[in-house]
């Protein structure tokens, strides 16, 4: 594993994080310029806090401030065959971002994902229409649902589990980029940069579904699994998500955003509160909002848009009634 | 690139790529120069068996396969874990064809027939009878299969993989619960098939919201119970595979709906895309079981679904 183990640091010793919100309104405008300019800004502010040992104190194995010469991981939400694009991370969100890094200088940018109920990635990744945006395949996108493993030992107990047999190539990347969809989740309440890190569990040794991570407990395993291998960066497809009985089944749902930032949780609860959503009261969160980030709004610097101006107000199904914001007339 | 026919993609592309893949150990990992894992050495070895006479590559895979054996009989994804998994139906399945085998055969299906699936126990099922009404998912939680791992719930393609596993083994090596696990689970896969026909996972309805089939869970279920063709859920299933096939992105999900509509006797429709313009595409992303099917579904000598003929030492 190549990888530094991500610092798990109380709340209360973490300093603020950045969130950046961006409108963006249809896949077809110019995706790369938006989210090159989002992380130039968010570098330059990191490089500028960046004081001694303060990227560590982040709990970040990697920052964007020296993401020159690095390999760099985008794990979008492929989750399933989906000709229609209503399901999966958009390619065009993907490329785009693939284009930044690699403008930011990276060495190499590459993609991967290990979608959990169809083992034909391959059908997958073409019906997201992958292929037209970034150039072949072989070489760029792995399946990480059959790449070569690693045993890693969990450092948490919030599952039974004790140990995952994790992708090299994630382990092997620098800089790991959690890239979902803005989505609810018929099982989680929400499924964005956190869930995302279920599809680095690679079916190959757990199945199609994962079921072994449903067992334990899945509100645990995204706790045990993000303690153990943390996105350092997160990019949320908020252009279209869903809403409803998500991941697969839901409705398409308009949210007209991208959210950027290097704190999953709060990335995760930022998306939330533009769907309306009380990140306080999804388990995962509040267990990530201990010692992964930061899920008060107070320690969120928030860029860009605000998130009143950006919020689109997502239903979920009546199990997850308890997690939608109060409505007032006013909102 | 220029595609090769679709009759010498086997020998020209899919064979070589198999025979060189194939590790020092014995086994194939899922890339070519991947570790060895047990699940791709038993594609490729049930390619291989079909295309080629029995030789000192195949006693290296077989060989492999019985140094994983886990002392309890079952076969890890991986030779590093020592949990069993679906895995051993499919070794089971490889090494019925090698007459060197037999003990370890036997303590395959023995686990095979001793693993059961979690969440189906006496407490589980009245728990459930006490909350419906307010359920996820809608399906009979009394029938039983396979799951992919043990102590997790039963899914449709290990349910198929053991299906098909234990249909093949000769009857005296069949454990005396094998007949009632081949009840169970039977009528486990015709509870989970999808409400118009086809099968994905194991989800036919969540949430009251119909679950869309996948091409390989379909074809797979389809090939478990290909003895009964005339049976309404097949025949549906039939029918929607025909009507999908069109429409087929991924070489894995052409290459075992080719299989499954052949082996029921349907013509591959003329609309339909063919596997050599699949691997012009994206030369199967490099992956050895894709690789294994297509020889499988190209190769008309193949016997792989049939009772198995054992191999004595090359």
């Amino acid at each position: 594993m190549h990888r530094a183990e991500p610092a798990l640091i109380p709340a209360f010793q973490r300093p603020a994080s950045h969130v950046a919100i961006r409108r963006a309104e249809s896949y077809e405008q110019d995706l790369f310029e938006l989210i090159y300019e989002t992380l130039r800004e968010l570098q330059k502010r990191e490089e500028n806090e960046r004081v001694g040992a303060a990227i560590k104190a982040v709990g970040t194995s990697a920052g964007l401030s020296d993401i020159r010469g690095k390999t760099v991981l985008l794990k979008p939400n492929f989750v399933g065959f989906d000709p229609l694009g209503v399901m999966n991370t958009h390619p065009l969100v993907v490329a785009a971002a693939r284009e930044s890094f690699l403008k930011l200088g990276a060495a190499q940018v590459l993609i991967g994902d290990g979608p959990a109920l169809d083992r034909d990635t391959e059908a997958v990744v073409e019906s997201v229409r992958l292929r037209e945006y970034v150039g072949p395949l072989r070489g760029t996108f792995t399946d990480l649902n059959v790449d070569e493993v690693e045993r890693v030992p969990l450092r948490t107990r919030a599952s039974r589990l004790k140990e995952l047999y994790l992708p090299k190539t994630v382990l092997g990347a620098d800089f790991v980029v959690s890239m979902p969809k803005l989505k609810t989740h018929h099982w989680a309440g929400v499924t964005l940069s956190l869930k995302n890190m279920f599809g680095i569990v690679p079916g190959g040794c757990y199945g199609w579904p994962k079921n072994v991570l449903h067992w334990a407990g899945i509100d645990k395993c995204i706790l045990d699994i993000n303690a153990a291998l943390r996105p350092d960066f997160a990019i949320v497809d908020g252009i279209n998500g869903m809403e409803g009985n998500g991941p697969i089944q839901g409705i398409p749902k308009k949210g007209n955003v991208l959210v950027f930032g290097n704190d999953p949780v709060a990335v995760d609860a930022t998306c939330c509160r533009i769907m309306g959503l009380l990140p306080e009261r999804i388990k995962y969160l509040v267990g990530a909002g201990t010692l992964l980030g930061h899920l008060n709004a107070d320690k969120i610097e928030q860029l860009g848009e605000s998130i009143v101006s950006v919020r689109t107000r997502f239903a979920v199904l009546k199990e997850f009634d308890k997690i939608k914001e109060p409505t007032t007339e006013r909102n | 690139m220029q595609p090769p026919a679709d009759t010498d993609l086997v020998s020209t592309v899919c064979l070589p790529f198999l025979q060189a893949a194939q590790n020092q150990d014995g086994g194939w990992g899922f890339h070519p120069g991947f570790s060895s894992r047990v699940e791709a050495t038993c594609w490729a070895l049930l390619a291989l068996i079909g295309l080629e006479s029995s030789n000192e590559r195949q006693q290296e895979g077989f060989r492999f396969l019985r140094s994983t054996q886990l002392p309890d009989g079952s076969w890890p994804s991986s030779a590093e874990q020592n949990v069993g998994c679906w895995a051993t139906s499919l070794a089971t399945w490889a090494l019925l064809r090698d007459a060197q085998s037999q003990t370890a055969v036997s303590a395959g299906l023995r686990w095979i027939c001793e693993d059961w699936p979690r969440g189906t126990n006496f407490l589980a099922r009245v728990m459930r009878v006490l909350r419906r009404g307010n359920q996820a998912t809608s399906q009979d939680d009394t029938l039983r299969g396979w799951g992919w791992t043990p102590n997790t719930a039963s899914w449709v393609e290990p349910t198929a993989f053991a299906l098909i596993t234990l249909d093949q083994a000769p009857k005296e090596l069949l454990p005396s619960g094998a007949t009632r696990r081949f009840q169970y689970a039977r009528a486990l896969l015709y509870d989970r098939m999808c409400p118009g026909g086809g099968w994905n996972c194991g989800n036919p309805m969540v949430y009251g919201v119909p679950g869309d089939p996948l091409v390989e869970p379909t074809a797979w279920a389809l090939l478990a119970l290909r003895d009964e063709p005339n049976r309404r859920e097949n025949v549906m299933s039939l029918e929607w595979l025909e009507k999908n096939v069109s429409g087929m992105l991924g070489a894995g999900s052409l290459a075992l709906g080719k299989i499954c509509l052949e082996t029921f006797g349907k013509r591959w429709p003329a609309n339909a895309p063919d596997l050599k313009q699949l691997y012009a595409r994206n030369e199967f992303l490099g992956n050895v079981p894709v690789m294994a099917w297509t020889c499988l579904a190209l190769n008309a000598r193949s016997v792989w679904l049939g009772a198995a003929e054992r191999q004595s030492d090359a």
